[in-house]
């Protein structure tokens, strides 16, 4: 017999209850982790986000163009090392919401240049770059419609008139975890060539590569320098900025779901702590023994303290190895809805601080019983009948 | 009692007054006592009377409000609260009315309990328990927990919890209480052979006058007065 067998014997006193606590506490860090992950979800675009990557969007609104004159003036700049552009064309395959997906024209020439984290043969790159209509799909959206290689997709898009065939002739995949594979780029030149004389030759935005992350801020300078007194004024930022914009449009819902999530942390400490107090007070009797042989405050303390803790672990555990395949599961369901989505990656630090967080409530709720069974008088307790 | 040996319980103009609220609740008025070492006494009284009280200061459980206690030559006053809880471990063994045994525990673990409290090894810790547990004759039930064990029994096992430490003085409070005729008599036999045996002193609380009769001295306590 030592110690730890004895908070061993005690924490078993009543497994079903031990069990249920242990559930209830694992379905809260599961539910922790859930809504955490899908607040980094939203921070996914500025997580993967480049240091040495400038945005170059016009300066009145995100949709308004830039005129595609802007290319070599940026690429010719001091500190640049790559340019491309990108436009977005909102293309639907079909009527269905589930079937929405990104897609955006861009510059089969440079793209990759600037977007280094996108992988794809070379063989499948030169057929892309080759045909005007080409297309390239990240890999998660060719599984989700099991599209191929020499596939051709129809679309229609929601800002430029007609039907839009492409060719697709690449699948890439990402070059880290994070990456989001569920887009559909194609040549910009297919996209110019059909629109009419007032919308040729404009892109969404430019993508600008530097040579020295530190010098961004003179760059981004340099550049809306050069177009401050232009019709398209730019307004150049880091990408990270530029994705947390994006972020920032949503940051009602996302006050929100940090709130519920630490709603949570609270139901987690309830429920621990009113289990330890239920613990605590029928064993009052065996507590008063325990100190009557001699065993001190610190003791007692160290039972709850060890008890309390054991149950964090246990629901911490358990949260952090279903939380993931639960999240998979939910995401599955979401773009059976919705469309595909970015690949959901529950971020071991999210794991983490979950775990800690149940040890951490754990302990927490064992403050308050510890010390009332401290308070009570050990004659007293002696004498209580449970 | 021999004058020149002195006595393992002193207690000297103690009262105990107890606070309800506003109210003041004299428990114990001005109680002169000595125990002899090796003695086996008893108090009787209705209840209310302070019995359980007297015990807790003798044990160290309770502080008086005014007067002294003193046990083994130790005047507990004079010991902060860690200090005392130390002196327990080592002087006193415990018996209970409903015998306060860990339900999650065998019988060896519960005797075993106080022993987590010295620097025995942990053989050491096991022989002691085997001995105990042979004293009050329930080696054979040392795997059993406390649900798995007659009043009796459990009673037994707290009695070898009480002396596994080889404790100066017994307080036992209602010892026989909860018990049937037969495991009653068995415990006070138990008790008389700690007591002419082991030459332990004891200190027992107790309503019944048969369990009273195997005390060598009985006192009476009367509304808080040693009578």
């Amino acid at each position: 017999m030592n110690y730890a067998r004895l908070a061993w014997r005690d924490l078993r006193r009543n497994p079903l209850r031990l069990s249920l606590t242990v559930v209830a506490g694992a379905v809260g860090v599961m539910a922790f982790i859930f809504l955490r992950t899908v607040v980094d979800i939203f921070y996914s675009g500025a997580a993967v986000a480049q240091v040495d990557r400038l945005i170059v969007r016009n300066k009145v609104a995100l949709t308004q163009p830039l005129p595609l004159s802007y290319f070599p003036r940026i690429a010719a700049l001091p500190g640049v090392t790559a340019i491309t552009h990108q436009s977005w064309f909102g293309g639907t395959i079909s009527e269905s919401q589930r079937d929405f997906f990104a897609s955006l024209a861009i510059d089969p020439a440079s793209f990759l240049k600037v977007y280094s984290e996108y992988t794809l043969p070379p063989e499948q790159l030169s057929a892309f770059q080759a045909d005007p209509c080409g297309a390239l799909i990240g890999r998660k959206l060719a599984q989700r419609y099991g599209w191929k290689e020499g596939d051709r997709v129809t679309m229609k898009s929601q800002i430029y008139p007609g039907e839009w065939t492409f060719n697709i002739r690449g699948i890439y995949d990402g070059t880290r975890p994070g990456v989001d594979t569920t887009a559909l780029v194609f040549g910009y030149r297919c996209l110019n060539e059909r629109l009419p004389e007032n919308w040729k030759d404009q892109v969404g935005l430019y993508s600008v590569r530097v040579d020295d992350p530190a010098r961004s801020a003179q760059v981004a300078a340099a550049i809306d320098g050069m177009f401050a007194n232009s019709p398209y004024a730019t307004l150049t930022e880091s990408e990270r900025a530029f994705q947390l914009g994006f972020v920032a449009m949503s940051s009602a819902i996302l006050t929100a779901v940090k709130l519920v999530s630490n709603v949570i942390l609270a139901i987690i400490l309830l429920v621990i702590g009113n289990t330890i107090a239920m613990g605590v007070r029928e064993r009052t009797r065996d507590i008063a023994t325990l100190r009557a042989m001699g065993f001190r405050p610190f003791h007692v303390v160290m039972f709850v303290l060890v008890e309390s803790a054991a149950i964090g672990v246990a629901a911490g555990v358990l949260g952090m190895f279903a939380a993931p395949p639960l999240l998979k599961g939910f995401m599955r369901v979401v773009e059976s809805q919705f469309g595909p989505m970015a690949e959901t990656v529950t971020r071991p630090q999210t794991l983490a601080l979950a775990a800690l967080a149940a040890v951490g409530m754990s302990l927490l709720a064992a403050v308050g019983p510890a010390v009332r069974s401290l308070r009570l008088p050990v004659a007293e307790g002696l004498r209580k009948v449970t | 009692m021999d004058a020149a040996v002195p006595p393992m319980v002193r207690l000297q103009g103690v009262s105990k007054v107890y606070r309800r609220g506003s109210v003041e609740v004299p428990v114990l008025e001005s109680v002169d006592l000595s125990i002899a070492s090796g003695a086996f006494e008893a108090f009787m009284g209705p209840s209310g009377s302070g019995k359980s009280t007297l015990l807790n200061l003798i044990s160290g459980l309770d502080r008086p409000t005014t007067g002294v206690v003193e046990v083994a030559g130790r005047d507990l006053a004079q010991l902060s609260d860690a200090e005392l809880a130390d002196w327990r471990s080592a002087h006193v063994g415990f018996i209970f009315q409903l015998y306060n045994l860990l339900p999650v525990l065998t019988a060896a673990e519960n005797v075993e309990l106080p022993l987590l409290l010295t620097p025995l090894s942990r053989a050491e810790r096991r022989r002691h328990v085997a001995a105990a547990l042979e004293v009050v004759g329930l080696s054979h039930r040392r795997s059993h927990r406390p649900s798995e064990l007659s009043g009796g029994e459990q009673q037994r096992v707290a009695i070898a919890r009480a002396i596994v430490t080889d404790p100066d003085l017994i307080i036992a409070d209602e010892p026989t209480g909860d018990l049937d005729r037969k495991s009653a008599e068995q415990v006070l036999d138990l008790f008389e052979a700690l007591h002419h045996g082991l030459r332990k002193t004891l200190v027992m609380v107790t309503h019944d006058p048969n369990a009273a009769e195997h005390a060598e001295r009985i006192h009476h306590l009367e509304k808080g007065v040693l009578q």
